[in-house]
């Protein structure tokens, strides 16, 4: 039975195919920006501290670091909910891995939100 | 001419702790298939249970893995199968639960064929474990339909062959799988009812259809009469894609 | 009433099973795969970067560290797996709402072609600059 819970984080059968391939296909600009940001307008590829807390405290770098976080987390742990449901699991099962994963997510925007401001405050 | 045969046949019994593998020599006739080999190993073994009927591919009774890919073996030659090999490995499909020997339970596969409505059913058929789904028990949540049609006439011959290829089927039975949605896919190019066609489309929007597909595209790799199963899970995907799409926009979809 | 033939366990590892398969088994194992690969280097990635708070006395070192040519392979390897995941990735969105299905094969060697390129010309960069 679906609570409202359920509709919200997995509103149908279809959510996780077509979240997974609008976030792949994202990440296919999101990713080069990164790459290019990160690593081929810094000197020598590599920021040193100094450089990474300049870097950061531009928000339009924030902006667009965050956003790349949150799409790339959504499309891994999407990931491996396709690769562990691939276990046959049961169907309450399937709803626990679900919550544990929005979890896992959650946190890990949570960490990078959390360290980004630790660096550049 | 004949030809000398040795063949690795799987064997297991209900009971058994585990499969195992036992060899034969049988002794063939040079132009034979592989179905004539498993014959041959029956006559000299009566305890070799193996399931076969029509021998020319269009019941897909006698789907086996020879040499570790999925083939019919009535229509597969010996001389193919032992090229550059010393010995003939046999084995039962994966993906289905295993009865004995080289027969597996199929109901589980036909019941997902009748849910698109297209198996020719007697009603006084039972499956192995006993279950049945009644068609209206399986259209319960979409509305009674009373007329379907007893009869069709197409490519798939509901071997089974697709469902042992296939990755997605390999830890779960709940997937209606390559040859349950290509069904579903063909019923609904055979009606003209509108609402049979959503109905069918609904159905493979489930928690266990077309969703669950990786794309392997092995199916249709596999499938011995040319049905490509994937490409009927990616029409019927495109189908619903447009569908909510259209709904997206406050369209009808 | 169903009788075992395998446990559940190695049924779920069928999917890597190559043998004898099709060229978009292939393409699916490659995919998973990199999946894999990328998810464990994102928190790889992420768990690192926390010695940032260490502030440079923590942070420059490492960065020296990243510079040797050891890592610099690494990340074409990182590269590797972004460029074949991302492109496959790119393959089956698109079969996957039904276009292009019948040049799925073709799709598949075509952009592994490009990936193969695409590493080639970050390698350099890479060990360029």
């Amino acid at each position: 039975m679906a609570t409202q819970a359920d509709r919200i984080t997995a509103p149908a059968p279809s959510w996780g195919w077509f979240l997974q391939a609008i976030t792949g296909l994202a990440l296919v600009v999101l990713l080069a920006v990164h790459m290019v940001a990160q690593h081929f307008v810094a000197a020598h590829g590599l920021r040193d501290y100094a450089e990474v807390v300049a870097y950061l405290r531009n928000p339009l770098v924030t902006a667009i670091e965050l956003l790349f976080l949150v799409t790339v987390t959504t499309h891994a742990l999407l990931g491996v909910r396709a690769i562990v449901f691939d276990f046959g699991l049961s169907d309450p099962a399937e709803k626990r891995v679900t919550w544990a994963l929005w979890g896992v997510g959650v946190l890990t925007v949570g960490y990078g939100v959390w360290l980004t401001w630790t660096i550049i405050r | 001419m004949s030809r000398d045969v040795p063949v690795k046949m799987f064997r297991f019994k209900p009971g058994d702790a585990a499969p195992r593998y036992q060899t034969y020599r049988v002794t063939v006739p040079d132009a034979a298939n592989v179905i004539d080999v498993i014959e041959a190993v029956w006559r000299q073994d009566a305890s070799l249970t193996f399931r076969h009927a029509c021998h020319h591919a269009s019941c897909g009774t006698c789907a086996v893995r020879l040499n570790g890919y999925e083939r019919l073996p009535c229509i597969y030659s010996v001389a193919e199968a032992l090229q550059g090999r010393d010995e003939m490995l046999i084995e039962p499909l994966r993906h289905f639960p295993l009865v004995s020997d080289l027969v597996v339970d199929v109901a589980g596969f036909f019941q997902k064929q009748e849910a698109a409505g297209l198996v020719i059913t007697r009603t006084a058929e039972t499956s192995l474990d006993g279950r049945r789904y009644s068609p209206s028990e399986l259209f319960d949540q979409a509305g009674k339909l009373t007329d379907r049609p007893y009869n069709r006439f197409e490519n798939c011959v509901e071997c089974g062959i697709c469902i042992s290829a296939c990755p997605t089927m390999a830890a779960t039975d709940k997937f209606f799988g390559p040859a349950g949605l290509a069904a579903i896919n063909r019923a609904r190019q055979q009606t003209d009812d509108p609402q049979r066609k959503s109905l069918l489309l609904a159905l493979a929007d489930g928690e266990q259809g077309v969703w669950r597909c990786h794309s392997a595209f092995e199916c249709t790799h596999a499938c011995p009469q040319d049905v490509d199963p994937a490409g009927a899970i990616m029409s019927l995907r495109h189908d619903l894609a447009a569908q909510k799409i259209k709904r997206l926009f406050g369209g009808q979809g | 009433m169903a009788m075992a033939q395998d446990s559940k366990l190695k049924r779920a590892a069928h999917w890597a099973d190559v043998r004898g398969r099709g060229l978009g088994m292939w393409a699916y194992v490659l995919n998973r795969v990199t999946g894999i690969g990328l998810v464990v280097y994102l928190y790889i990635h992420l768990v690192v970067l926390s010695m940032l708070t260490g502030g440079p006395a923590a942070w420059d070192p490492f960065i020296k560290v990243v510079r040797s040519p050891l890592f610099l392979g690494l990340d074409v390897v990182l590269i590797s797996g972004w460029l074949i995941h991302g492109l496959n990735g790119l393959r089956v969105t698109l079969t996957g709402v039904g276009l292009g299905v019948r040049a799925q094969k073709a799709m598949f060697v075509g952009f592994m072609a490009l990936a193969a390129i695409g590493i080639v010309a970050m390698a350099l960069l890479v060990f360029r600059s």
